[in-house]
């Protein structure tokens, strides 16, 4: 591993791509136009070419079939760099894997090397405009006609739809079945006649975000992974890879480590690490900072989980998102004035990176199981608490 | 900042033999009865501590003990954390490390092997009040340049036993003509052994709490359902759950540093001490308030932890006085030479 470790670090000391020359998207979620994709896209393929994308994937489908743990320190060493994000993100953390534990040689032969390459893009077809939370009240229906099946319905917080080949979508196919039952997971076709998509824009202005309409858009019988009806066993197993609470991502979720130091430059920049409550709250987001990558160490020690196994893996969302959001909340907060301007003002710190970071922080608390249905989880999974309803 | 955890089987042995002398050995009625007692403690504990070999754990084999980590410590002190073992064994390991890591040869081979073997109870002198020091044969101070060892027949020594707040931890001032005996600054890498071991203790005490309140939470019933079911509850005991499982991982990332003699070790058990000041009360005060009417009496045990954690969060620096060093080191990621 540490052969592999030192490998990558010089490959990204002479690869890193460097400044694109224009504004790059925070992260997949904000992609919003061509040539912030096309950018991205070529980044993703060098990654794969040079054997960092899908490093431990199985090589008969286009992985390279490396020991486990090596994708964990690739992406160390690219967050470490501060390398650009991967773009493919919901094919590399969701959809792939998803592939491999459930779809059929003929799923896995027709998807996994073109989605790790950036081939081919997907998206998330789960939200619906009156399903969020409660997504298994979800209405879009996918009924067989035939041959093939026919999809009607409303997405939307579609991230990467307005450039996705593929869709993992939810879907009711039989309406009568109750709740959860009746749902099946596809993995649909996007570029086809009646899937409309629709950009919406967020609070910070940016784009990247999409509703997709499916106005009797036609899908092929095996567009079905697993079995008719498993669809929510499957949907969880995917909100489970979307939360880091399993492991199998193909990259890009080295994340961004030692944000704290980041903070603390800044407070040094603006004369403030002097100050003892700045210091002190510094410190108090370091130790958070460390306790989360401790906690994912310990989680790798099955003799240290035996208590609660379940409580580190679905920990691991919530603790990051919310220390992002609070750590984003207080550089803004050191930054004074300043922090009230916007990107392109000269007088802006960074370009106002952090205010950026602040709005889109929210996506991470929002997305995949907001916090508080995280909380709710935990608390009934690993404490035994009765439901909530 | 590396993380490394190192655990391995005979950890988990260790942690299982240990978990089930002390079910056996304590239950909270018993702890309560000895807490209620006018010393405190039994000295038949202290003889089943010596012959398990725990008064020795840290000690090396060339001086009669086990010569076992840090790794090996924490884990015995998170599991007397769980049962608020009412016996001065952290104040001996306390003494004990003080003599191994800052020590003299000649001071470590007169005290130590009598240290592990019980017949001396040494307990380390952390602050003016002392642990344990009602029934000690000595105190044992760090100084400026090592540690010095003062016997309890010393001349114009006097022990003031203390009014305490968790009476399962007595303590007493001590004071020599007149001048309270009190360690100075202690060295790092006894600051950072120490900090493991309170860590690892209050978060067997913080961990204990959060499964005793999730169990009430689940039966106790109000407006026709349990308590636990609504999210006024529920919530707040996740909080509990998570700052519990995060100084758990700190814990043993800063044993593994220790071990391993990683420099990064006192910056990790520095944030594993800060954690557990805060969680520990923390966990008993929701503890306390999540019982409701009943959390607030004698008879709940949530208090005797609550008391436990106030007790210990100060030694060798509480939340604010990690947060502090921490923020130098922040400031100044160099490592420490000293």
């Amino acid at each position: 591993m540490e052969a592999l470790r030192a490998e990558v670090r010089a490959w990204i000391e002479k690869n890193h791509p460097g400044d694109p020359g224009f504004k790059l998207p925070q992260s997949p979620l904000e992609v919003a136009d061509d040539r912030q994709f096309e950018w991205l896209r070529d980044w993703q393929r060098k990654l794969y070419d040079a054997g960092y994308v899908g490093a431990e994937w199985p090589r008969e489908y286009g992985g390279f079939g490396r020991e486990r743990g090596a994708q964990r320190v690739i992406d160390h060493e690219l967050g470490r760099a501060r390398a650009p994000f991967l773009l493919n993100i919901v094919a590399l953390s969701w959809a792939g894997p998803m592939i491999l534990r459930y779809g059929t040689e003929a799923h896995k032969r027709k998807f996994i090397a073109k989605l790790l390459r950036c081939d081919e893009i997907w998206c998330q077809g789960f939200s619906e405009p009156g399903s969020g939370s409660d997504l298994a009240s979800l209405r879009t229906t996918a009924l067989r006609e035939g041959d093939s099946w026919r999809i009607d319905g409303h997405k939307v917080w579609t991230t990467l739809g307005r450039y996705a080949d593929w869709c993992i979508l939810l879907a009711r196919t039989d309406p009568a079945a109750v709740k959860h039952a009746g749902i099946s997971y596809f993995l649909a076709p996007m570029k086809t006649p009646g899937v409309e998509v629709l950009p919406l824009v967020k609070m910070t202005g940016e784009g990247g975000f999409n509703q997709v309409i499916w106005n009797s858009a036609r899908m092929p019988a095996d567009a079905l992974l697993g079995r008719e009806g498993q669809g929510w066993e499957l949907a969880t197993a995917t909100l489970q890879f979307e939360r880091g609470a399993a492991e199998g991502s193909a990259g890009g979720s080295g994340g961004a480590s030692e944000q704290v130091a980041r903070v603390a430059a800044l407070a040094r920049t603006l004369g403030r690490d002097a100050d003892p409550v700045v210091r002190d709250r510094l410190a108090g987001f370091w130790i958070q900072e460390t306790a989360i990558r401790a906690n994912a160490q310990r989680s790798r020690n099955p003799g240290l989980v035996s208590d609660r196994p379940e409580a580190l893996p679905l920990m691991q969302k919530l603790t990051s998102t919310e220390q992002a959001q609070a750590l984003a909340d207080f550089a803004c907060e050191l930054e004074g004035d300043a922090a009230s301007l916007w990107i392109g003002d000269p007088e802006a710190l960074e370009n106002a990176e952090w205010q950026r970071s602040y709005m889109n922080s929210f996506a991470g608390t929002i997305a995949g199981g907001t916090s508080e249905i995280l909380r709710n989880i935990l608390g009934e999974r690993v404490l035994g608490l009765p439901k909530t309803r | 900042m590396n993380a490394h955890i190192h655990y391995e089987e005979e950890h988990a042995l260790m942690r299982a033999e240990a978990r089930r002398w002390l079910d056996e050995r304590f239950a909270i009625a018993r702890v309560r009865s000895l807490a209620d007692s006018a010393e405190g403690e039994d000295p038949a504990d202290w003889k089943e501590l010596a012959s398990l070999g725990w008064l020795g754990l840290v000690i090396p084999e060339k001086h009669g003990g086990a010569g076992l980590g840090a790794t090996h410590l924490a884990v015995l002190m998170e599991e007397t954390g769980r049962r608020l073992l009412p016996s001065p064994l952290l104040p001996s390991t306390l003494a004990a490390l003080a003599l191994v890591l800052d020590g003299s040869e000649a001071q470590a081979s007169r005290w130590l092997p009598a240290i592990a073997s019980g017949e001396t109870r040494a307990v380390y002198a952390k602050s003016a009040s002392i642990w344990g020091a009602e029934c000690a044969d000595a105190f044992v101070v760090s100084t400026r340049d090592g540690v010095e060892l003062v016997e309890r027949g010393a001349a114009a020594l006097s022990i003031t036993p203390e009014l305490v707040l968790d009476r399962t931890r007595r303590s007493a001032r001590v004071t020599r003509n007149g001048v309270a005996l009190a360690s100075g600054e202690a060295s790092a890498r006894l600051t950072a052994w120490a900090c493991v071991a309170l860590a690892a203790e209050m978060a067997g005490g913080a961990d204990a709490l959060l499964a005793m309140t999730a169990a009430y939470a689940a039966t106790r019933e109000q407006f026709g359902k349990p308590i636990g079911s609504f999210q006024a509850v529920k919530h707040p005991l996740v909080n509990v759950l998570i700052g519990v499982e995060s100084l758990r991982s700190l814990v043993y990332a800063a044993a593994s540093a220790l071990d391993v003699e990683s420099a990064d070790a006192e910056t990790l058990a520095r944030m594993a001490k800060a954690q557990a000041s805060d969680v520990y009360v923390f966990a008993a005060a929701r503890a306390v308030q999540l019982h409701g009417g009943f959390g607030f009496t004698l008879d709940c045990d949530a208090h005797l932890y609550l008391k436990r954690a106030q007790t210990t969060r100060p030694a060798f620096g509480d939340a604010m006085a990690q947060r502090r060093w921490l923020a130098t080191r922040l400031a100044d990621p160099t490592p420490a030479t000293r």
